[in-house]
């Protein structure tokens, strides 16, 4: 019932086109000064593609060439009130007219009343993606012409230039040309979390590899166009960059604006407000990328493993993997890695990782299940702090700044794990927080530091390692 | 338009054009190749008429008839020109934007709570365990900073289910009034998380021993600058008086002031924050900062605070609550473009976004035409009224009112069917006078 109305009624449509295409016709200038004329004809255009799809009652989805005159304006555009109601009005119909989605049909007959939800895929909806013909979906490709204008060559160049305007902010003068490419940025983002999610929930139901390997995502990563490991150290360094620097820069930036006199333009100020702001979302919407390529590759190893996939897949490295080998090699990274990323399952999964690398295997040798060697938990990872000797191999392999680090970061991870799982109980669990009480831990953390302490008696405690302590004292003082 | 042979309707030669025989036909898109062609039949029609009538009276001057004709569209022809130069040059539409924030007033000291009274900090310093910690009562400012900023606060206070008075407000106090970034984020992610249960464990066990109220966040507005309270205030000279001013302008602190507001309003269930009078005021306030060109980079968090005050109020205070919104912006607001903006700065897509859409515009309406209470019909008899050809009507003013109109009409078009019909015709007619 609750499906979004798509009329393909072609007469309604095509007449809605020409007179809202008509807004955006040039014809009638003649005149010098048109660039102001100009923005206010898009803004028209803009408010008249929201009235005609998202506020009448029966609106229908804007034809082909109507999202691309917005998705235009959005890449091309300099006036920010340009930039921003264009990415408003794409996200909105975006959530309003979904290209894929689950509909949830109940089959009372056959499947005994079971709701199942069903993929629907609106072939014949606008994209920004063409991924062009090295992916499995020659179908769609053959059936219509591709309207996207986006591949993986130029989604990956976007990436790039947020990666360069991000390292280069301090220095220069804010700039329009930022903000837009973070949006376009956010706005592909989204496009890729609405194409993949509900595939991959249906995946999870009915394991139906082909729903995900037609996903945009991994039409995406597995284009050989584009250098997959280049793309994910440009999404770990936009994610790193974008949330360090702010601090410093923003104040910095609106200390500036009020002592140089030319910077009193409104859009600078508006952009001074704005940039802090964005670049925040900017950085929570990588996080989201990288989480589904990481759900992405779940699934992909259990496709794997059921034999779903075929040589037409190809191999990809795990992108855990990458970015395990990132922070490894580049330090600097670590810190504002572990800072950003906050998704506690995954987190406390890198985390592991990172330690299973450095922690003799013989130590790790915990419990067996069906035979296979079981990945090692927080828990293993706190027993191997706890006698002194392989406490001395992991400080040597690792310097002591990093064990804490990691080992707080671990905490804060499992700490926000068990308060998910707090309210359900205990059936469902998550392995990593399964074993030990919340008090064990606790326990177990602050004697995993004292032994670093005693390892090395000069070395100051970090003060995250601190405020790491002081957590789980105080956590054990209102358990007892 | 070859079969259309008729020099007096010279200004017909633009395509766009309503003839009142638009076909009125349910949810159909009228295209404008149907306008010309209905416009065409409709000639032809006349024409017709009018050369039957012609070929009786006289059949022998036609030639001579056609040159002076052709004398007469030339004129017109000429005239038209000039005065659409005219239109282009001094013509035109004043831009939005009002300055709704002015000067800064100086921010209260932020008070850090007193780390000995501090029940979070002093069971610790007690303790056998703080010879790791080392904390001392002087560090216990930068420590509790540091809690806070790297999230461990939260962690705290969820496994503890309290937060005491001293904690909330000094971090509610970082959130409007600190001068750093991080401090200031990471205190309305705090606020956030244990307002809004969804993240982390259900808040609602949460014991939350101090929550800021309406007149903390008015306050805040206030110091930030805020000139649209009073009435009086709001007068176009104002952004001539603050232009050079130092620290004109909201500080960034109001990100999270609009983000505060939307995160109030969504657990009305758990917390009462606020009363639905006070919402209403924060609903007028949301509303009046799309008007401040120096917001427009914010209007991703505006609109979701917007929808989010919206969805506050109950089924059944609703329609008044919306009225009252609308009256008083209709009090505050200045009329002229910026009204236009408002209403279109109104953009959700639900009922209850459409609704105001609808209200707002319709008040603006009817502050503009001056008059006190009047329905539709009464709005679209006077804008009939209104003579657009005399030379003291000003354009630029109708050109608002009938966007006004259509926007108001969005709403009503489901309601009743014939006063949109009426409206549409209205509406177009005047619009094509106007072009």
């Amino acid at each position: 019932m609750d499906n979004p109305k798509r009329v393909a009624g072609g007469a309604a449509n095509r007449g809605l086109e020409e007179n809202t295409m008509a807004i955006l016709d040039t014809a009638g200038f003649n005149s010098s000064k048109i660039s102001h004329h100009l923005n206010d004809d898009r803004l028209a255009f803009l408010e008249a593609v929201r009235c005609a799809s998202l506020l009448s009652c029966n609106g229908t989805a804007p034809t082909s060439i109507m999202f691309e005159a917005v998705f235009q304006i959005l890449k091309d555009e300099d006036s920010l009130a340009l930039i921003m109601e264009s990415y408003q009005l794409l996200v909105d119909l975006t959530k309003r007219f979904p290209r894929v989605y689950l509909s949830k049909t109940e089959k009372s007959e056959s499947s005994s009343s079971n709701v199942k939800s069903e993929l629907v895929v609106v072939q014949e909806a606008w994209c920004p993606f063409s991924f062009g013909l090295d992916n499995y979906n020659e179908k769609a490709v053959a059936n219509k012409q591709l309207g996207g204008s986006v591949d993986s060559l130029s989604f990956h160049a976007l990436l790039q230039e947020v990666v360069k305007a991000s390292k280069e902010r301090k220095s220069e003068v804010v700039e329009i040309k930022f903000l837009r490419n973070m949006l376009l940025l956010q706005y592909l983002i989204i496009i890729f979390e609405g194409d993949f999610l509900p595939r991959n929930s249906a995946y999870q139901e009915n394991m139906n590899w082909t729903l995900l390997r037609e996903s945009l995502l991994n039409m995406l990563l597995g284009s050989r166009k584009i250098i997959y490991k280049g793309f994910i150290q440009d999404c770990l360094c936009i994610m790193c960059d974008l949330s360090f620097d702010q601090t410093e820069l923003s104040s910095e930036v609106s200390h500036d604006s009020r002592h140089s006199g030319d910077l009193s333009e409104e859009t600078d100020t508006a952009l001074v407000l704005a940039l802090p702001e964005l670049e925040k979302s900017t950085c929570t919407v990588l996080k989201k990328l990288v989480l589904m390529i990481m759900e992405l590759d779940l699934s992909r190893s259990m496709a794997d493993l059921q034999g779903l996939t075929t040589r037409a897949d190809g191999v990809r490295t795990p992108v855990v993997d990458i970015i395990l080998e990132e922070l490894i090699y580049n330090s600097d990274i670590l810190l504002s890695f572990l800072q950003v990323f906050d998704e506690p399952k995954w987190k406390l999964k890198v985390i592991e990782e990172y330690f299973q690398k450095y922690i003799p295997k013989s130590s790790v040798r915990t419990r067996r299940s069906n035979g296979q060697v079981k990945d090692l938990t927080f828990d293993g990872v706190l027993k191997c702090f706890s006698n002194s000797n392989s406490t001395k191999s992991i400080i040597k392999k690792l310097s002591i700044e990093v064990a804490q680090l990691l080992l707080a970061h671990a905490f804060q991870a499992y700490l926000s794990l068990s308060l998910q799982h707090l309210p359900e109980g205990g059936s469902e669990l998550k392995e990593d927080v399964k074993g030990s009480s919340l008090a064990e831990v606790c326990k177990n953390v602050i004697s995993a530091f004292t032994s670093l302490r005693r390892e090395d008696k000069d070395t100051e405690i970090l003060p995250f390692g601190k405020e790491a302590l002081f957590t789980a004292a105080t956590i054990l003082l209102t358990e007892s | 338009m070859t079969d259309t042979y008729d020099p007096l309707d010279f200004e017909f030669e633009e395509p766009i054009r309503i003839s009142p025989s638009v076909p009125n036909k349910k949810k159909k898109v009228i295209g404008l190749d149907d306008l010309l062609e209905d416009h065409a039949k409709e000639q032809k029609r006349i024409n017709e008429r009018k050369s039957k009538r012609k070929k009786i009276k006289n059949a022998s001057d036609s030639e001579e008839d056609e040159d002076a004709r052709e004398k007469e569209l030339s004129k017109c022809v000429d005239k038209c020109q000039k005065e659409m130069d005219q239109i282009n040059d001094d013509d035109e539409m004043p831009l939005w934007g009002i300055q709704v924030f002015g000067d800064q007033r100086t921010f209260p000291a932020l008070e850090h709570p007193e780390p000995r009274s501090c029940f979070i900090l002093q069971s610790i310093m007690n303790n056998k365990l703080n010879s790791l910690v080392e904390l001392t009562i002087e560090k216990g400012e930068p420590f509790l900073e540091g809690l806070l900023v790297d999230g461990w606060l939260l962690k705290l206070i969820f496994t503890q289910g309290q937060v005491e008075k001293s904690i909330s407000t000094w971090i509610f106090n970082l959130m409007l009034y600190s001068s750093k970034e991080w401090l200031r984020k990471a205190a309305c992610e705090f606020w956030c998380s244990i307002l809004s249960p969804e993240v982390e464990a259900s808040s609602s066990d949460i014991k939350i021993d101090w929550l800021p109220s309406y007149s903390d966040l008015k306050r805040a507005l206030d110091i930030y600058g805020y000139l649209l309270d009073s009435p009086s205030k709001c007068s176009p000279d104002i952004d001539m008086i603050h232009a050079d001013s130092d620290t004109a302008g909201p500080p960034q602190n109001i990100r999270f002031w609009i983000k505060y507001v939307a995160a109030c309003c969504q657990v009305r269930n758990t917390h009462i924050i606020f009363s639905t009078s006070e919402a209403e005021d924060f609903l007028g306030v949301i509303i009046s900062l799309f008007l401040d060109r120096q917001l427009l980079g914010l209007s991703m968090i505006l609109n979701a605070c917007m929808y989010s005050v919206i969805s506050f109020f109950k089924e059944e205070e609703w329609h008044d609550s919306c009225e009252r919104v609308t009256k008083s912006l209709g009090c505050r607001l200045p009329r002229d473009i910026n009204c236009l903006r408002t209403v279109e700065s109104i953009s959700g897509s639900n009922g209850r976004s459409k609704h105001l859409r609808s209200a707002v515009a319709k008040q603006f309406l009817i502050r503009c035409l001056q008059e006190k209470e009047c329905d539709a019909e009464d709005i679209l008899r006077m804008l009939i009224s209104i003579n657009v050809k005399d030379k003291n009507c000003d354009l630029s003013k109708m050109y608002i009112y009938l966007a006004f109109a259509r926007k108001f009409k969005a709403e009503y078009e489901s309601k009743q069917k014939v006063i949109a019909k009426e409206e549409v015709l209205v509406i177009s007619s005047a619009l094509t006078e106007l072009k």
